[in-house]
């Protein structure tokens, strides 16, 4: 009782943290921090508080805002997203400060931290608010702070392109949820939100919730504006937005798959796109040469992993609540958590690197592993968290969805014939994955140095080193003893589908705990083994891929193009990478080059297309509008005349 | 009963009168004829009220001769001044060539006598030709302001639209003539002033009177 009373004053702090850092935000960078820190740690504490006893808190004011009651809630759903935004948001904002300070960016670190703190505001008004009209505002207004956070180098064309994208790709999704929320108040007579699963008839709105949704979390095909947005914002809002807002997508699926009907149909769509978008997106990864575009690329692959096991949960429902749907389910909102740490963890890491060479193209990069070895070897930590490497984060999630998969396979239904399949293919993504994140350690931090300014690297300071290694111990630590982050993962599965609950951990999760410690205490040996080893005898550095030349060159090393080539060629049905190549005509020929570029496929085969004919029409249309007022009066005319006709055929009203 | 019959024979002889005026509208290709058919057919078109009333009424009286005054001699005046004042030349400048407007004025108003044929009347209307003449000259209005370029000849194009408009307004001088009148002139007049100002303005800012010029104002 004593924890319900508490949660709301800690709510409110939170937020009140946040509007009175928005107003520190332009003079006193230090105290917009101390400001932000501390509305971050209330809102961890409260969201802590709930998904530990499992209460949930509940407000509504006696006066309305923009015409409706404010009506809060924190349940386990929203409190497993609001941990994450603290954890994520936290580790950002420090990072801030020593990645895009003041004295270099002098008018555009102010507008980054007044538009992070807004963005910070709208994502606690998003999450907490249980009213459609205040949810589209918080959402609209965390939409637009977002983009004036990718755009906070807007000098550089490339950016603001990207920040248009954005913003155009975005607004499609929010009419669809504007449409989704004026339905459902029509339809129910209120804006008010909560659980309505005895509403047959609202079950088709779930297609507007996922395309709404869908594209703000970058489910494939609707991820187009994902891989510029995240490679051209500021590496530490890349890790907001990948670790954060792309999973306010996720959040509106669950949520409204959760509390409204949804159609047959439902699961098998979002677990196919699911499928689809994990293998498509590290597929797309793989063909990619700039650091931070083949992260975001990963997001649409986790994003994937996260669909899939939302899609199983929901087929699940279609066969009596079955069983292996819980696991499903779990497996997708720990795989939030962890995805959300380790995307910002390696963003942060990209960060570090872009800050101490100035490139973020891999060709460029190399042997960074000497100069920069924090960030080398978080980011390697983090990469083998993404990749789903035991004893990490990823593998334990990962191995949740699996669980389901197979537990639907042994089911005997019809459920069968999709897990199978599913199954393989999660695998496949996995491996792929793993191949994407060799070759991304392999180019950017062993080796020689490409360029002058790889060579020239120094690592990142305590600022940036700090929120990695947080981020970081958060993976080890859901690594490492993932029975004690059950319970919040469990009751927020109760939360979604109340014949679910209870918060006891399935065996087969105590037995990986165990065999992750004990494989973690069997890597720390044996490091420790091999570390006396080299010491006591004595070693020599050398190249990485020295390959036996008495002086090799730089340029003999494998490039990021080459090191994928076999995989990206498996894809070329739908990467369509353009080649351009001069093949060496003669012995000793004098020149030949070869230049590979993996385009955005979807965006560029499919969107533009489309964008070209609506303009050319539109410009069609456009002569029409020539000023000249005798031709405005002759529309008019015929608009009338048309009018009086239809009137007169007895269509009319 | 006979008065009745010899009222509206003249009052369609008179309707028929209008849409002649229509026609030579149409036709004219001098500035000063087609304000002057413009002026005739306001003359016309104001005894009307007149011959509607069975007894003296002297607002239908003050109304017609209001009519006759405004649309017979003021507003014409207005528009020989700014020509004159202006120096506009006296062609008209047609987009839509005079034989092509009188084809299209002659069926229009062929389309407008059948149309009322279709159209549900009262049984008093159903023998004149108010309806058909008003949609004539809304459609000669609409011919005018669409084919000539001048704005004095797309003044006389409105102000012939409103005389259709006018027209309608007679079937229901019965039930509301004061306000509808009033109204109706009301708008015209602030229309003509408005115009007038337009006027001015075009040609200090173009030197021309051709609203064909006023195209390179969109965005």
């Amino acid at each position: 009782m004593l924890f319900v009373m508490s949660l709301g004053p800690l709510l409110f702090a939170a937020v009140f943290g946040q509007l009175a850092s928005l107003l520190a935000s332009r003079r006193m960078p230090k105290l917009w921090l101390t400001l932000t820190l501390a509305g971050f740690a209330l809102a961890l504490t409260a969201a802590v508080l709930v998904l530990a006893t499992g209460i949930e808190w509940e407000w509504r004011s006696a006066f309305p805002l923009c015409g409706e009651p404010l009506h809060l809630r924190l349940d386990a759903i929203s409190a497993l997203f609001l941990a994450l935004l603290a954890v994520v948001g936290g580790a950002g904002s420090v990072y801030a400060g020593g990645y895009w300070p003041d004295r270099v960016h002098p008018l555009s670190a102010p507008a980054g931290r007044l538009w992070w703190s807004v963005l910070v505001f709208s994502l606690f008004v998003t999450l907490l608010s249980s009213n459609g009209l205040h949810f589209l505002i918080g959402w609209e207004l965390f939409t637009l702070s977002a983009y004036y956070l990718i755009t906070l180098d807007r000098q550089r064309v490339e950016v603001r392109s990207a920040g248009w994208l954005y913003l155009g790709a975005s607004h499609v999704g929010m009419v669809c949820l504007f449409a989704f929320f004026a339905a459902l108040a029509s339809q129910t007579g209120s804006w008010e939100l909560g659980p309505m699963c005895e509403h047959a008839k609202l079950a088709p709105l779930f297609w507007l919730a996922l395309v709404g949704f869908g594209l703000k979390s970058g489910m494939f095909p609707l991820h187009v504006w994902l891989p510029s947005a995240h490679a051209n914002a500021p590496s530490h809002v890349s890790a907001m937005l990948s670790g954060m807002t792309l999973k306010m997508g996720i959040y509106g699926l669950v949520r409204f798959s959760g509390w409204l009907p949804v159609p047959v149909a439902a699961g098998w769509t979002v677990a196919s796109l699911g499928v689809a978008s994990a293998v498509l997106g590290v597929a797309f990864a793989l063909g990619q040469h700039d650091l931070k575009r083949l992260l975001a690329y990963h997001s649409v692959e986790n994003i994937g992993i996260i669909l899939v096991g939302l899609g199983f949960a929901l087929v699940a429902l279609t066969h009596g609540d079955a069983a292996w749907g819980r696991l499903a389910l779990a497996g997708a909102l720990l795989h939030v958590w962890n995805h959300g740490l380790f995307k910002s963890l390696l963003f942060l890491g990209a960060g570090s690197v872009l800050h101490a060479t100035g490139t973020r193209e891999m060709s460029r990069l190399g042997g960074l592993w000497r100069a920069m070895p924090w960030t080398a070897g978080l980011f390697a930590l983090g990469a083998a968290a993404i990749s789903g490497l035991p004893p990490l984060n990823g593998f334990v999630s990962e191995w949740l969805v699996f669980l389901g998969l197979f537990d639907a396979t042994v089911s005997h239904g019809t459920a069968t014939w999709t897990a199978v399949p599913a199954a393989i293919l999660l695998g496949v993504t996995g491996a792929l994955a793993l191949a994407c994140f060799v070759k991304v350690c392999g180019v950017v931090f062993l080796g020689a140095p490409r360029s002058d300014a790889a060579a020239h690297a120094h690592d990142s300071g305590p600022s940036l080193r700090g929120p990695m290694l947080l981020l970081a111990a958060a993976c080890v630590a859901i690594g490492l003893a993932p029975v004690l982050f059950w319970p919040a993962i469990a009751r927020a599965v109760g939360e979604w589908k109340p014949a679910w609950q209870g918060t006891d951990a399935p065996a087969p999760l105590l037995t990986l705990g165990w065999v992750h410690l004990a494989l973690a205490a069997l890597a720390t040996a044996a490091a420790v083994w091999l570390w006396r080893k080299a010491q006591r005898s004595g070693f020599r550095r050398a190249l990485t891929w020295d390959c036996g030349y008495a002086a090799p060159t730089t340029r003999m090393q494998y490039t990021a193009g080459s090191f994928a080539g076999i995989i990206t060629e498996w894809f070329a049905w739908i990467l369509r990478p353009s080649r351009h190549e001069q093949r060496p005509d003669e012995l000793f020929s004098a020149s030949a080059s070869f230049e590979e570029h993996t385009p955005e496929t979807v965006l560029e085969h499919l969107v533009q297309p489309v964008g070209t004919v609506v303009m050319r029409v539109s410009t069609a249309v456009r002569r029409l509008q020539q000023g000249k007022l005798q031709a405005y009066l002759l529309y008019l005319l015929v608009g009338v005349a048309g009018l009086a006709a239809l009137v007169m055929s007895g269509d009319g009203p | 009963m006979e008065r009745r019959c010899r009222v509206s024979g003249t009052l369609n002889l008179l309707i028929g009168l209008a849409m002649g005026l229509n026609l030579l509208a149409l036709a004219s290709s001098r500035l000063p004829t087609l304000i002057g058919a413009v002026a005739v057919q306001g003359v016309v078109l104001g005894v009307m009220p007149l011959l509607m009333e069975h007894q003296f009424d002297w607002i239908v009286a003050l109304v017609a001769l209001g009519t006759m005054a405004v649309k017979g001699f003021v507003i014409p005046g207005l528009l020989r001044r700014a020509m004159r004042t202006a120096s506009v030349d006296r062609e008209v400048e047609p987009s839509i060539g005079f034989v092509a407007s009188l084809l299209l004025g002659s069926g229009g108003t062929i389309a407008a006598v059948a149309l009322s044929r279709a159209l549900p009347l009262l049984p008093e209307h159903a023998g004149s030709l108010l309806v058909p003449g008003s949609i004539a000259s809304v459609l000669t209005g609409f011919v005018l302001l669409i084919g000539r370029s001048k704005a004095i000849s797309q003044v006389c194009g409105y102000l012939v639209l409103e005389n259709g408009i006018y027209l309608f307004g007679l079937l229901l001088i019965h039930a509301t003539p004061l306000l509808v009148e009033a109204g109706i002139l009301l708008d015209v007049t602030v229309g003509i002033f408005v115009t007038g100002i337009i006027v001015d303005r075009i040609q200090r800012a173009f030197d021309s009177l051709d609203t064909r010029k006023l195209n390179v104002l969109r965005e």
